[in-house]
């Protein structure tokens, strides 16, 4: 697990958040802390409202109550302050088919204003291990290589905090270990939001479930298997507990 | 039993009062334009009909068939060749045949309903202004023509996006017989054999299905160069645009629509023109061939990229929300591709310039400008106001029918400038540097409209 440097706390607040879909409670008054150097994973069923708290967290999507600051920025009233913090990666990343590898990340790194830009990317796609693919348009590439990009993409500013959906699903585990352990190096606050209870295992230092909209769990991974043996354990524990 | 056409319209059906939600101002516009254009295309008949003009069934019958042709190949290739969902239908263990032949009915079944709909309100119309609306013979020959375009609408869909070309030439052959004999009887009678035709088509369907879906792994020029973010924006878009083909085709528009409309502003009249009516409009046609000649040039130049510009980003809307730029920088840069797409329209001025004259070329000019700016005005910010809506062919519509009202005033006001003021390029320009502030406003308007409403 990563340690924090104890200086200058970054992190994303939420408060008091609300956000439904028509009739459909997504969210319902959740209130969410990640703090600088923790990673913290999201865990829930499907339709819990793990991907809208990211989205809403990156400034993609509307809530309808609550405050969302990310390294002190408000998420509504300094939303390109907040956002110049923030890397994100959705669930299933949709990208431009006609730009090549490459010229997607120099349209990123330009709309950015990134500097070392060629440095970085080739570091970044070098460690990743989609050097070679780089030339090649977009719309030729498999899932997997997609989210290599989208990846990139979402690192390539060094941004204090990450909100990853579902960051290795869908990669070799080669790279899917490397994601991992890069993640681990990372300081700033990083949010994972996943099904793979051995991922969280791996990565995280704490783990929020979320059912329905509503936190159920909250609390550090390492006392979650102490007490309950696996992180998958845990997760039916807290289901059948609250009956859902 | 027909679970694919089932479920093809109830998809569609759905999709439809979704978009109605999501857009009401717009479906509202959208069937009011309807409902006005088949109450004209009414009255257009009324008066045709007690003047001494005649009119062709066999024109009129081709303007119909053509749109529902062009829409079978459309919703054909989207609820078939193109669409997400058919892998699904595709993979049971019905026959693929069955299916392709599932989703041609619900095809057939949404032109019927269609044309159905559409005819009875103009027999309506028709009754509205005192005329007959029983004919029940060329009804049924009409609606047997609608059910062939839609069997050929089908077959051409299937077979254009294949790689076996070829395989359009009968198709190609039965449209060039029917346009040499002038006459709606032999698409009814040839009709047993566009059902074999189609029949043809659909047993070779999946080969088209699997050549657009394919997978390429393009190698493209690649770029290092970190811009400025309007121009990085702007950049990204021409590229698009240029692997997309598309600036080959605004050029080729140009040059073509600049051919035809200068042929067609010396010898319009006389090959379009009934003999009774020439005199009649032999002083406004010429000028409105150039009009006309201009709305398409702009329609596809500029009304189709500024609304593409946005809707295309439908899926790829999580990256532009994400990133730190503001909203202006945006709508800016997407703006500033407009530039490069309003070069490729101008070889129509130097295409057409040769039939009209040299002295025209001032006009010309400044209506092509007028009409670009104006087009642009109109259809930017609803481009981004339906942004992952999906609207886009009534969005296109809507704005296309604003646009020839506005183009319509714009030529006249021109020519009344042209002829009554001896220095008119000065009141041009004046009309011009209106004409952007006002874009710059509308910019600004998209800029506003594109914030997310918390």
């Amino acid at each position: 697990m990563r340690t924090g440097s104890g200086f200058n706390i970054k992190m994303i607040i939420v408060k008091n958040l609300t956000k439904t879909y028509g009739k459909v409670n997504a969210l319902n008054n959740v209130n969410f802390s990640f703090k600088d150097s923790e990673i913290t994973a999201i865990m829930g069923e499907n339709g819990a409202g793990k991907s809208t708290l990211l989205k809403i967290c990156a400034g993609i999507l509307t809530f309808d109550y609550g405050e969302i600051k990310i390294d002190g920025y408000d998420i509504v009233k300094q939303a390109i302050k907040a956002r110049e913090n923030i890397g994100f990666l959705p669930e299933m990343p949709e990208l431009y088919d006609r730009l090549t590898g490459r010229e997607f990340l120099f349209y990123i790194a330009s709309l950015r204003k990134i500097k070392n830009a060629k440095k970085i990317i080739e570091n970044l796609t070098n460690l990743i291990g989609i050097d070679k693919s780089l030339d090649f348009e977009l719309g030729g590439y498999s899932k997997g290589m997609k989210q290599k990009i989208s990846i990139i993409s979402a690192m390539m500013h060094n941004p204090n905090n990450l909100l990853l959906d579902e960051p290795v699903y869908g990669l070799d585990p080669l790279t899917s270990r490397t994601i991992q352990d890069y993640i681990k190096k990372i300081k700033g606050a990083t949010i994972i939001a996943t099904h793979s209870t051995q991922l969280v295992e791996n990565v995280a230092d704490q783990v929020y479930i979320i059912m329905k909209g509503k936190v159920l769990l909250k609390d550090k991974v390492k006392n979650l298997t102490s007490k309950y043996g696996s992180i998958e354990e845990t997760y039916f524990h807290v289901k059948d507990e609250n009956n859902v | 039993m027909f679970d694919t056409t089932k479920i093809v319209l109830l998809n569609t059906r759905r999709s439809l009062f979704s978009k109605i939600k999501e857009a009401p101002i717009l479906y509202f516009f959208f069937i009011l334009m309807m409902i006005g254009s088949i109450f004209l295309f009414a009255f257009i008949t009324f008066f045709l009909t007690y003047s001494d003009f005649e009119i062709s069934i066999h024109e009129i019958f081709i303007g119909i068939f053509s749109i529902f042709t062009i829409k079978s190949i459309v919703d054909f290739y989207n609820s078939y060749t193109k669409s997400e969902t058919v892998a699904y239908s595709l993979s049971t263990q019905v026959s693929q045949i069955k299916t392709v032949f599932e989703i041609f009915l619900s095809v057939l079944m949404i032109q019927l309903i269609l044309w159905f709909g559409l005819s009875v309100f103009y027999l309506l119309s028709l009754s509205f202004f005192g005329m007959s609306f029983w004919y029940p013979f060329e009804y049924m020959l009409f609606s047997i023509g609608i059910i062939s375009s839609v069997f050929l609408g089908t077959t051409i869909s299937i077979h254009f996006f294949s790689s076996k070309k070829y395989r359009l030439l009968p198709t190609i052959i039965v449209l060039a017989f029917f346009f040499y004999l002038q006459h709606y009887l032999f698409i009814v009678f040839i009709s047993p054999l566009l059902i074999l035709h189609l029949i043809w088509a659909i047993r070779h369907s999946l080969s088209s299905y699997l050549y657009v879906n394919r997978k390429e792994r393009i190698k493209g020029k690649y770029e290092t160069k970190i811009r400025d973010r309007i121009l990085a924006i702007a950049n990204k878009e021409i590229t698009i645009l240029y692997r997309d083909r598309l600036l080959f085709s605004f050029i080729f528009t140009a040059v073509s629509t600049g051919l035809f409309t200068g042929y067609l502003y010396i010898n319009g009249n006389e090959i379009l023109i009934p003999e009774s009516l020439r005199d009649v409009v032999a002083d406004v046609l010429p000028s409105s061939f150039i009009m006309l000649g201009v709305y398409v040039i702009v329609i596809y130049t500029a009304v189709f990229p500024s609304l593409t510009l946005f809707l295309n980003e439908e899926k790829t809307l999580w990256l532009l929300r994400n990133l730190p730029i503001k909203n202006d920088t945006l709508v800016f840069g997407k703006a500033a591709t407009l530039g490069l797409c309003f070069v490729t329209a101008i070889p129509f001025i130097a295409y057409v310039s040769p039939f009209i004259g040299l002295d025209n070329i001032l006009y010309l000019t400044w209506f092509l400008i007028f009409s670009y700016l104006a087009g642009i005005i109109i259809a930017f910010p609803l481009g981004v106001r339906y942004v992952g809506k999906k609207s886009d062919v009534l969005l296109l519509y809507t704005v296309a029918m604003v646009l020839l009202f506005v183009i319509g005033a714009g030529s006249l006001f021109g020519k009344f400038i042209g002829n009554n003021f001896e220095l008119p390029i000065f009141l041009y320009f004046l009309i011009i540097f209106i004409e952007l502030i006002i874009l710059y406003g509308s910019l600004k308007l998209s800029s506003r409209s594109y914030a997310l409403k918390y």
